[in-house]
């Protein structure tokens, strides 16, 4: 709470330091169209919505989106199968991420690897927390994050190299041209590193060398004034190397191969404005994954290969109709068809799929000036698990001049991915453990019961059910104040109710001993709390403060713990007695406090700039080692850290750009916890820019 | 190899009152039971390392008596003088084909204070073969976890074993340390510093010697 105050307190001061403008702050006049799935301006949403601009992109010396995302205020990356995004206290699973808003697949762990995406092409991101399930259907859970990629323009050149620690290599050309009616644009990225080693003297690298190849080109035609056609092709590639050094016997076995994984997406968009009053947009999207584990054991024949490959393809209308000026309305649907194919279930001639149709309304009415409201909902039909509606409501009240309320309640949604419907793997390395999907977990254990070696069933097994979709309700109350122009600052207080989530459970064992696990919708969780930031924007400096508190909790393990069934022993005694529920540190991973300062400096007429970006994680728990099921004692967290990235640039009038920046500048390693973190990274950056010369 | 000197002392001074009381007849007053506390069990502690790297101790359980809080010699392992053998994580009861004895066992999960009465319809578990004794064996099924990352066996909070002895008598039961001198290493502590310090039991005990179930003043 000392923080909260010191936070509030910070408001207190920032606000009484910046006087006299009346206007509102210009960031809000900026246009969003995540929110809605219509252009807004950012002063007029009703939900928390937040903008990166791509320039701050750049001056960062953001490569990966990972890297720009966690640098924003209630965002943190995970490292858990790839940087994952957590928002609101959610897993990375749970919130969509979209690109030019078509969404990202080739989920592995349920989590998109955002390192797989280059941002030297992104004109802004768009952040929006909450469910927003009732406009884009599953994943947009915690939120979505829309990247929006520069739209082709002018006639432009621009090519970048930087180099920095661990023979790190990036890059990237980018241009466009425009013809009359006709505009193209293209970029191409490349990221290579040689990875790095955390322990010294251990025979595996902490992160194997890697090569990221991105390609995404748009063209764009217009036929008239109305009517306007569009397509975007991206193709991106990844080569891991991968090896694997495991003791059996005393001996070292070493395993080397890598991990290929390949995006392609294309969409094609037709756009025609009917009437001054409807509007009406066709998108078509077909997106393709591919994901190939190939570990060669060194002397011996033994090789083991895994891939896996998802399709996504889609077609989707939307209008957009303005009735008056006080009431409009989006109507929409579309059509699904995903599929899977992956020699972790059963084989790869084995095409497994689902269907789904869906369509989604959202009206829009401002009853008075002052205030409008939104309401919306979406309807999802499944063919391989049950159908969902997401509704959402929500509100924005303006105060006054300076003040607005804005409050939203909505549904949002996680389909069973593939994953927890089909996989069939075994591991007979690691106890001979298997894992089943649960449409396929009987028939696999009564064929193993068939051969005699399934020991006996748990209760698990006979709760094995067809899944839902874990679904959530959240609620959102944000205040937005602009006391001056210079300065905005925002509060939103949050809370989701998670249910249905899935979780994998031991179903059997089997006479080897092995345990047999499949999923199920066994769990109930919360997260709740506050996020506050706050902009100072004036002449050269742009200034952020943000800070999240946040609370989560298994609900489960809450009920237990209301029940006295929940243990912990005292650390001087050794004697065990009840926890209480103030010890309970909520989910795994969670930090309770985070904050971060960003700071932008540009000189003007100079060409210079220079940024410091810091961010602040309080202790977070990580593995509950005493068995109790809760995260309580103090050797069950990890430790709370400072990160600072700094970063100075110039861009010469000849078009040349030189950059420079370190990223950590403190060197906080912790090699159990934050294996992704190499300590700190410095990089140098030149880049050149063929046709538009800088003016300062 | 050492109870504490006090749980000697009382154990001794236990006995005295109950072959005293013994003596007169039932109508006199019931004795308080005592909490007793043993520490560093030694169970198998390792010995040495196999051409592959395993550590290995010599194979043999140590058997220690609940009602007579000691240490018994593995000479007397096919009686009915002992009601619990350790090794490693591995505990058994005097029970089954374990030993003579009449004893078993039951996990139940709660506090040792809150244990007052074992309850009238429980079943106590014997130990049926290696792979099924009273008190399963492995990480997470009893009494303790393993943690692979920190490499460290910690008692399971809330875990208290309910025993019956060789001879009958009810008792219960909480390991409380597996380490030396009942202080767990740290986790970033060298992987030769929890190996040579496992397998030293720390539990505190309380036994019925009048054959009821009553585990409490």
């Amino acid at each position: 709470m000392k923080i909260v105050s010191t936070f509030l307190g910070f408001f207190f001061f920032a606000s009484a330091f910046a006087q006299e403008d009346t206007t509102f702050n210009s960031l809000l006049d900026e246009v969003v169209v995540t929110a809605t799935r219509s252009e807004r301006k950012l002063s007029n949403v009703a939900v928390p919505t937040s903008i990166i601009q791509g320039k701050r992109i750049a001056q960062s010396g953001s490569l990966r989106l990972n890297d720009i995302l966690g640098e924003q205020t209630g965002l943190f990356i995970t490292e858990s199968f790839g940087k994952g995004l957590q928002m609101q206290g959610l897993s990375a699973d749970y919130t969509l991420i979209l690109l030019n808003g078509e969404p990202l697949i080739g989920r592995m762990g349920g989590v998109i690897d955002l390192s797989r995406i280059a941002v030297g092409n992104i004109r802004k991101i768009e952040i929006v927390k909450g469910p927003s399930s009732s406009l884009y259907g599953s994943e947009a859970l915690a939120g979505v994050i829309n990247i929006i990629t520069d739209q082709p323009a002018a006639d432009r050149l621009s090519a970048s190299v930087r180099y920095g620690r661990f023979n790190t290599l990036d890059a990237s050309a980018n241009g466009s041209i425009k013809r009359g009616k006709f505009s193209a644009s293209g970029f191409i990225n490349s990221n290579s590193s040689e990875g790095y080693t955390l322990l010294p003297g251990s025979v595996q690298k902490t992160v194997e060398p890697f090569w990221r190849f991105t390609n995404q080109f748009q063209a764009a035609y217009d036929f008239s004034d109305r009517t306007k056609l569009s397509a975007s092709l991206r193709y991106n590639l990844e080569d891991i190397t991968n090896s694997i050094t495991v003791q059996n016997l005393g001996q070292n076995i070493v395993s080397a191969g890598s991990e290929v994984n390949k995006d392609l997406n294309f969409n094609p968009v037709l756009s025609h404005q009917i009437s001054s009053r409807i509007k009406t947009q066709f998108r078509g999207y077909i997106s393709r994954f591919q994901s190939v584990q190939q570990l060669d054991v060194k002397d011996a024949v033994v090789s083991y290969n895994d891939k896996f490959n998802q399709q996504f393809y889609r077609i989707e209308n939307q209008t957009d109709l303005v009735f008056s000026e006080k009431f409009n309305m989006n109507v929409g649907g579309g059509y699904i068809h995903e599929g899977v194919s992956s020699n972790r279930y059963d084989s790869l001639s084995t095409q497994r799929s689902n269907n789904i149709g869906y369509a989604f309304i959202q009206n829009e009415w401002l009853p008075v000036e002052r205030l409008s409201i939104i309401g919306g909902m979406r309807f999802d039909a499944n063919q391989a698990y049950a159908s969902v509606l997401s509704p959402k409501l929500a509100l924005r009240y303006r105060i006054n001049e300076k003040m607005s309320f804005t409050g939203s309640v909505g549904r949002g949604f996680k389909a069973p991915d593939f994953r927890q419907l089909y996989l069939n793997f075994t591991n007979v390395a690691a106890g001979s453990y298997s894992v089943f999907g649960s449409l396929v977990a009987q028939d696999e254990i009564s064929a193993l019961a068939a051969n005699n070696q399934i020991d006996n069933l748990t209760p698990s097994y006979y709760k094995l059910a067809d899944l839902s979709p874990e679904t959530s309700t959240g609620i959102n109350a944000g205040f937005h104040y602009n006391p001056v122009q210079s300065l905005s600052l925002k509060l939103n207080a949050f809370r989701n109710d998670i249910n249905n989530l899935i979780l994998t459970d031991v179903i059997a064992f089997k006479k080897n001993g092995g345990q047999i696990f499949s999923y199920l919708n066994i769990s109930r969780a919360l997260t709740q709390g506050l996020e506050a930031e706050a902009n100072w924007k004036k002449g050269s400096l742009d200034l952020t403060a943000g800070y999240q508190f946040l609370l989560t909790a298994d609900k489960d393990v809450l009920d237990d713990i209301n029940e006295g069934k929940v243990f912990t022993r005292d650390l001087e005694t050794g004697i065990s007695r009840r926890i209480t529920r103030s010890e309970y540190a909520g989910l795994p991973n969670r930090s309770k406090h985070m904050a971060n300062l960003r700071i932008f400096y540009e000189w003007k007429n100079t060409g210079w700039f220079a940024t410091a970006r810091a961010i602040w994680r309080s202790k977070w728990g990580t593995t509950d080692i005493d068995g109790n099921g809760v995260i309580n004692r103090e050797d069950e967290f990890a430790p709370g850290f400072v990160q600072l990235n700094l970063s100075a640039g110039k861009n010469l009038r000849n078009g040349l750009r030189l950059m420079a920046g370190v990223d950590n500048v403190f060197n906080y390693r912790d090699i159990v916890n934050l294996p992704g973190q190499p300590g700190y990274n410095w990089y140098l950056t030149v880049g050149y820019d063929f046709m538009n010369k800088h003016k300062h | 190899m050492k109870t504490t000197m006090k749980g000697i002392a009382l154990v001794m001074f236990s006995v005295l009152l109950v072959t005293a009381c013994s003596k007169d007849d039932n109508n006199s007053a019931v004795q308080p039971l005592n909490e007793l506390r043993a520490t560093d069990i030694i169970a198998d502690t390792i010995i040495g390392f196999s051409a592959t790297g395993q550590p290995f101790g010599s194979g043999k359980f140590t058997f220690f008596s609940l009602e007579n809080n000691r240490v018994v010699p593995s000479s007397d392992s096919n009686s009915t003088k002992w009601d619990l053998g350790f090794r490693g994580t591995t505990i058994i009861t005097n029970s089954g084909v374990s030993g003579p004895g009449n004893g078993g066992g039951f996990v139940q999960v709660g506090t040792f204070e809150d244990l007052k009465m074992v309850a009238a319809d429980s079943v106590f578990r014997t130990d049926v073969s290696p792979s099924n004794l009273a008190i399963p064996a492995g990480s997470n099924r009893a009494w303790f976890v393993y943690n692979p990352q920190a490499n460290l066996v910690t008692p399971i909070p809330g875990r208290v074993l309910v025993i019956r002895t060789a001879l009958g008598k009810f008792a219960k039961v909480e390991i409380l340390n597996y380490y030396k001198g009942g202080v767990t290493p740290l986790a970033t502590a060298s992987d030769d510093d929890k190996i040579r310090k496992q397998r030293y039991y720390t539990f505190r005990f309380m036994v019925q010697p009048d054959g009821s179930k009553k585990l409490s003043n």
